[in-house]
């Protein structure tokens, strides 16, 4: 196990390092260069300034070097200024970073029960009519564009009914928790509908599969309730392998996140890569991506992990 | 006779795992066998599971590359591109067959690879359907329409259209229910008298064996044990391993076999042979000798042609 | 001739019946065949924009900021945008965008899929190891900001012309390749596991023993055997395309006016919630629905290509 988790660890390192000159060469080929979008709009500058700010910055170095360079100072805890937001990226981030968890929590806090629950209702009669509306809303849930959700609810509980805000913050700094909450409920609203489809479908088919175990035959035989042998002994088994999907569907998940706090006008990291990338802002684009990366890369560790650990029967090789 | 095959010092060593801090294993699958088939000879290999008989047919069937040694094939024809004129019939007559092909498009297959025209490989297809025993109109169905004895006809026809000088078997028969295996063995047989073709028969049933097979090579744990021809291996053993193979085939009306030849224990792991005569953690006559030194395959004492590598052999 | 039985129909009748048992199948997916026949619809009228327009005398990207908002009427059966342009034909034009980014990139992923995949699980060894390793990399991104990026790459830099770079046909290619760059892992999954577990199957081997070479047994062996759920997957990825594009243009790194998209036609509905709220129920409603349809359609190909119902065909 040890020896799995250190090899895995490694893994990842080299992965997250691939990744990072990856996302360094894509985000260098958005349009412009920092000492251009720095200084454009500024008539007073000659060509030739601008190249000493090139030279300067180092724009002019071929790629690995400039690499090296973000790397070496990303390293000592140096990420660069953010041309956006006019602050230095970490403090931009930091927050983003809280109000994303915020709303990734909350949405699977909400998600997790309701695709047990769901799950759990339409396995019990596979082809039955409660199974059927379950179904057809675990395929809306993959169906229906996030964004225009959004706007739909947006429509209806802002717009029409006037009873939640159409934005995902307070206004004004220093609003009370219930405020914060109040907020988020359109924007959790369209996550979990959007997160739930495809964990139903999976608890759904992982039940079925356990509900026709021998060892659930064998409880229904000694004559424990149908409620009994769903809840203590077949949702139990169906969980283990759930700790993949919910990281596996960590991507996803964040890929709606973005959509959703750009349009609720959240300072997430969605909103803030999305702006950044709007705005050419390379240092926060490139760090942001990366984060969410690592993100996204160490749940699925986590998961591999956890899985192995949590089933006894998986043997690692 | 002359030799068509012949198998010169084979080994087989397969990698098993390796990887991150972890040091490779080989798995000794074949070692230092040598073999020879005459024209229209059938060999048998005979062996446990796991004793690398199955191994040894890919290798004469050119689907595993052998690690050390060489194959020989002396063919009467020239050779198109090189290839070997091998063809095999395998044991799980199901995954023999291409399920999405119909039977006429499988059994020519093999004509389909050398560039025959595909009016000229149709018919011919139907023809070797004739000979083992289908119908014309079975060319046009799918193998699940067949039952299992039928497909491993079918898997005999398709090695048949390639006039093969020989055909490795491995295990042809044990997939297959009891009443079917007579049907299929007797098809084996005709087509060795009719076509003159060589088998390489891989079984561990001797009773097959022994209706089948000219000369028999018995296989320990990658090694040769014996080879000798047919009726002198059956009639006097000569290796412990032989000995105890025989006794264990279930007799009705002979008596009790005797107690000392039944095998004791487990074969042991192919990654950790035993040192010396690989037979000697199972052998009822293991001395010292046996431990240290591998006996090298020598004839049977007055029994010329019977080959048997043991120190103490009868 | 009665005495021809049905024993010697011709090969090709065999073969079909088998297609004929899965479209059975199929049709008796109700949810399945109402999908297939609203995307025949669906595809019709979005092939008719053209003749429509014609046809009226409407020209659907002229703007006329006097029939802004225009209620739907006779002449504009669902009335007119903001700046004055008919929204069922810009829906019927952007249904076309839509359409021909889910085909055309579900194809280019599942030629990259099929290619990358197949190829790494019949080679096997260090060649599947670094190729899985890519795949896990990509499967590890978060996949909408990094289309964004995609979006966001200026085509000068890496060699086109300036007027290239904006000319509709490559911001339309551009999605489809973006997309397909990082899609292609589901199809590839699929075609390695596929291919692992052929490649020592012995109709594979047996082909060997004859001479066969590993593009001949790919092609001839291993994919008719894996169609079945490759069929499945690319069905399923078109619906999952459709709303990526969408996204991507609704964000504005997709497929920018004046070409409308679904996606598009929405991007500006958020300032018009109040003055124009059916704008943005339009669009997407029609995502919504069509890539519903492909997915039921995808789901009643599954059921009916499964090898379970299939293996009952024999008699």
């Amino acid at each position: 196990m040890l020896r799995y988790t250190i090899s895995r660890l490694l893994q990842a390192v080299l992965v997250i390092l691939v990744m990072s000159l990856l996302l360094f060469m894509l985000i260098g080929l958005m349009p412009g260069d920092p000492v251009e979008n720095m200084l454009e709009g500024n008539p007073s500058l000659t060509p030739e300034t601008m190249a000493q700010m090139r030279a300067l910055y180092g724009v002019d170095q071929p790629i690995w070097t400039r690499y090296g360079h973000w790397l070496v100072s990303a390293l000592h805890g140096d990420l660069g200024y953010s041309s956006v937001y006019f602050r230095p990226v970490m403090d931009v981030l930091g927050p983003a970073v809280v109000q994303t968890a915020k709303l990734l929590v909350l949405t699977e806090l909400i998600s997790i029960p309701i695709a047990m629950l769901l799950g759990a209702i339409a396995a019990r009669k596979p082809g039955g009519w409660t199974d059927s509306v379950v179904s057809l809303f675990a395929f809306a849930s993959i169906s229906l564009p996030g964004f225009w959700t959004s706007l739909i609810l947006i429509i209806v509980f802002s717009v029409k009914l006037g009873w939640l805000p159409a934005s995902g913050t307070p206004l004004l700094g220093g609003a009370s928790l219930g405020e914060q909450f109040y907020h988020l409920v359109l924007p959790v609203t369209v996550l979990t509908f959007f997160h739930v489809g495809p964990l139903v479908r999976y608890v759904r088919a992982s039940m079925i599969e356990t509900l026709n175990s021998d060892f659930v035959r064998t409880a229904r035989a000694k004559g424990l309730s149908e409620t009994t042998v769903v809840m203590r002994h077949a949702l139990r088994n169906a969980l283990i392998p759930m700790v993949t999907v919910l990281a596996l569907g960590f991507g996803s998940l964040f890929s709606g996140a973005l959509v959703v706090e750009t349009i609720f006008g959240m300072l997430g990291m969605g909103k803030v890569i999305y702006d950044s990338i709007s705005n050419i802002d390379f240092n926060l684009a490139l760090v942001g991506l990366l984060l969410a990366t690592i993100v996204t890369l160490l749940s699925s560790l986590l998961a591999d992990l956890a899985y192995a650990w949590l089933d006894p029967r998986i043997t690692l090789k | 006779m002359t030799e068509l095959l012949k198998l010169d010092h084979i080994n087989v060593d397969i990698p098993i795992g390796g990887g991150f801090m972890k040091p490779k294993l080989w798995l000794q699958a074949v070692n230092d066998v040598s073999l020879t088939v005459a024209k229209g000879e059938t060999l048998a290999l005979v062996g446990e599971s796991g004793s690398g008989k199955s191994t040894l047919g890919f290798v004469v069937a050119g689907l595993r590359k052998q690690t050390a040694g060489t194959v020989t094939f002396n063919s009467s024809r020239p050779s198109v591109d090189g290839k070997a004129p091998v063809q095999v019939i395998f044991q799980d007559p199901f995954s023999a067959l291409d399920p999405r092909m119909v039977v006429g498009d499988i059994v020519a297959e093999p004509l389909r690879l050398k560039g025959v025209p595909s009016g000229k490989r149709a018919a011919r297809a139907v023809e070797v359907l004739g000979q083992v025993g289908l119908p014309p109109e079975s060319a046009r169905r799918y193998p699940h329409q067949f039952s299992g004895g039928q497909r491993q006809r079918i898997a005999i026809a398709r090695a048949l259209i390639a006039e093969p000088e020989m055909i490795v078997a491995d295990e042809p028969l044990s997939a297959l229910d009891v009443s079917i295996q007579s049907q299929v063995l007797n098809l084996l047989d005709d087509i060795k008298q009719q076509h003159g073709i060589s088998y390489l028969f891989i079984s561990h049933d001797l009773g097959v064996v022994r209706h089948l097979s000219d000369r028999v090579a018995v296989l320990y744990l990658g090694r040769l044990m014996e080879v000798a021809s047919r009726d002198d291996l059956f009639e006097t053993p000569s290796h412990p391993y032989t000995q105890a193979l025989l006794a264990a085939v279930p007799r009705i009306g002979k008596g009790r076999r005797k107690k000392e030849q039944i095998l004791k224990g487990e074969m042991p792991s192919p990654l950790a042979p035993p040192s010396g005569c690989v037979f000697h953690t199972r052998c009822p006559k293991a001395q010292d000798i046996c431990r240290k030194e591998r006996p090298p395959l020598s004839p049977a004492p007055g029994r010329p042609a019977q080959l048997s590598a043991c120190h103490f052999k009868d | 001739m009665s005495t021809v039985t049905v024993e010697s129909r011709p090969a090709k009748a065999e073969k079909n019946s088998v297609w004929s048992k899965r479209w059975d199948r199929f049709r008796h997916n109700k949810l399945a065949m109402i999908s297939l026949v609203f995307l025949l619809i669906l595809a019709i009228a979005c092939a008719m924009a053209g003749p429509i327009e014609y046809f009226r005398g409407i020209d659907a990207n002229a703007t006329n900021l006097l029939r802004r908002f225009k209620p739907p009427s006779a002449q504009y059966w669902l009335g007119t945008d903001d700046i004055g342009r008919d929204v069922l034909l810009r829906l019927l034009y952007g249904g076309q965008v839509s359409i021909a980014v889910g085909l055309l990139a579900t194809l280019i992923t599942a030629v990259i899929g099929i290619a990358i995949g197949v190829t790494a699980g019949y080679v096997g060894g260090q060649f599947d190891n670094i190729l899985m390793r890519m795949t896990d990399c990509i499967i590890a991104l978060p996949l909408i900001p990094v289309l964004i990026v995609l979006g966001a790459v200026d085509l000068t830099k890496i060699g086109l012309s300036p007027d290239a770079a904006t000319s509709p046909t490559v911001i339309f290619l551009r999605i489809v390749i973006i997309i397909a760059l990082v899609d292609w892992t589901t199809i590839a999954r699929i075609g390695r596991a596929g291919a692992i577990g052929l490649r020592d199957v012995d109709y594979v081997r047996a082909a060997s023993v004859s001479g066969a070479k590993g593009r001949y047994n790919v092609f001839v062996h291993v994919l008719p055997n894996i169609a079945t759920p490759l069929i499945v997957a690319m069905t399923l990825s078109v619906g999952r395309i459709i709303l990526f594009e969408s996204t991507l243009s609704f964000l504005g790194f997709g497929i920018v006016p004046p070409t409308p998209t679904w996606g598009n036609m929405l991007t500006n509905a958020q300032q018009l919630i109040i003055s124009a709220p059916m704008l943005a129920v339009y669009p997407g409603l029609l995502i919504f629905a069509t890539v519903m349809a492909v997915n039921f359609v995808g789901d009643g190909v599954r059921s009916a290509f499964d090898p379970r119902a299939e293996s009952s065909s024999s008699h």
